[in-house]
């Protein structure tokens, strides 16, 4: 069976000209790119601009692609990112819930070592953690969505966001002891809950 | 740097940059990354309950047409190598069709008949010659049009009027070749 065409291979067809080049790259990592998007913008037209402008780059070369920088796909990453910057200058989107240097010092090592999402059910744990990705300040949520989310390898991931790859680590790294903390917040907010329910029951 | 330094810096504003050599060296560190936080199972779940979700046809859409408003100009290669060779096809054909046309009284000039006929109408009403060896071909409208220079007594071989004022050599043609690479007709440009 044929192998299938790389990235690179099928960028060099579509520079030539081929269509099905393009669309086979393009059904190959749009939803990546669009996901990627997403949950940085958190806006569905966002994304769908994000993501066509990414491509309409590749097709004008405006960012112009050097195999020997990196991957396709860190390219497109790169590409997605600068524009979600662009974005979020020109709206102020991005508002994290926690921003400045406070959060620095507020996600240390966490001295419970339990599960923060031990007591909720799948369905919970997915949505909490949607909401505490969400939350994230952007230079965490990018390397969260990135890596643990579309599994993009901490090489490409270090190329689409122009930093050195221990940096991608050290900032995966943080950002899950930081979605940690908002779990464990949100466990014990959501644990006071039943008792109150239960009360206004027994009235 | 040793461990402790390790993880303080990586709670630290500024990540370290040894990371990478740390890790290598201290495998409880290593271990203690690998095995990364409770959250990293939980993020599995979210990334495949969005392992679905994509962008809407209409970009794909959009896209398409950009591309090919780029591209509408390029031949695809595999086409360009199929009209070179029915381009050095037609010449010999055509040379060869007017060799036994010589011997034989040239055809009046008629539209070409079948899908011959629908091309050479579309072409501003100017004829196209049938000729003489593809009599026997079949009818099709599946023809490529292909532009050939031929000497130009091929045009008097044709029973057709040559231009005595032009002092040129060669002439340029227009030849339909049919998908069995025999060609069908010819029409002089000039």
């Amino acid at each position: 069976m044929k192998p299938p065409e790389s990235d690179h291979q099928l960028f060099e067809r579509l520079r030539a000209g081929q269509e099905q080049a393009f669309v086979a790259l393009y059904h190959r990592r749009q939803p990546a790119l669009y996901r990627f998007a997403l949950q940085m913008s958190g806006s569905p037209p966002i994304a769908e601009d994000i993501t066509q402008e990414v491509f309409l780059a590749l097709l004008r070369d405006e960012c112009g692609y050097d195999p020997a920088r990196g991957s396709v796909v860190a390219y497109l990453f790169g590409i997605a990112r600068k524009l979600l910057l662009r974005q979020f200058e020109r709206r102020r989107s991005d508002v994290p819930v926690d921003t400045g240097g406070a959060e620095e010092g507020r996600f240390a090592e966490p001295v419970d070592a339990s599960d923060p999402l031990a007591d909720l059910a799948a369905r919970e744990r997915v949505d909490a953690l949607r909401r505490a990705v969400s939350s994230l300040p952007r230079r965490y949520r990018e390397v969260v969505v990135l890596c643990d989310l579309e599994e993009v390898d901490y090489a490409e991931a270090a190329v689409a966001l122009g930093c050195p790859i221990g940096t991608v680590r050290s900032r995966l790294h943080r950002a899950r002891m930081m979605l940690a903390g908002k779990l464990r917040d949100e466990r014990l907010r959501g644990a006071s809950i039943p008792a109150w329910k239960a009360a206004r029951c027994a009235i | 740097m040793n461990c402790e330094e390790y993880w303080n810096e990586m709670a630290g504003p500024e990540p370290a940059e040894s990371f990478d050599a740390h890790l290598a060296a201290c495998p409880a560190c290593a271990a203690r990354w690998a095995a990364g936080h409770p959250v990293a199972a939980g993020l599995r779940l979210l990334a495949a309950e969005m392992k679905h979700v994509s962008a809407p046809p209409r970009v794909e859409a959009h896209l398409l047409r950009a591309y090919r408003e780029r591209y509408r100009q390029r031949v695809p290669p595999a086409r360009e190598v199929h009209r070179w060779w029915a381009a050095a096809a037609a010449v010999l054909l055509v040379a060869g069709a007017l060799w036994i046309g010589v011997r034989q009284p040239p055809p009046p000039p008629v539209a070409a008949n079948s899908g011959l006929a629908a091309a050479a109408a579309s072409e501003e009403e100017e004829m196209f010659v049938p000729l003489p060896n593809a009599a026997g071909s079949p009818q099709d409208d599946d023809v490529d049009l292909v532009r050939v220079e031929l000497p130009r007594s091929a045009v008097t071989a044709l029973g057709m009027p040559a231009n005595d004022d032009s002092d040129a050599e060669s002439v340029e043609a227009e030849v339909l070749v049919g998908p069995d690479g025999i060609a069908r007709a010819v029409r002089f440009l000039n």
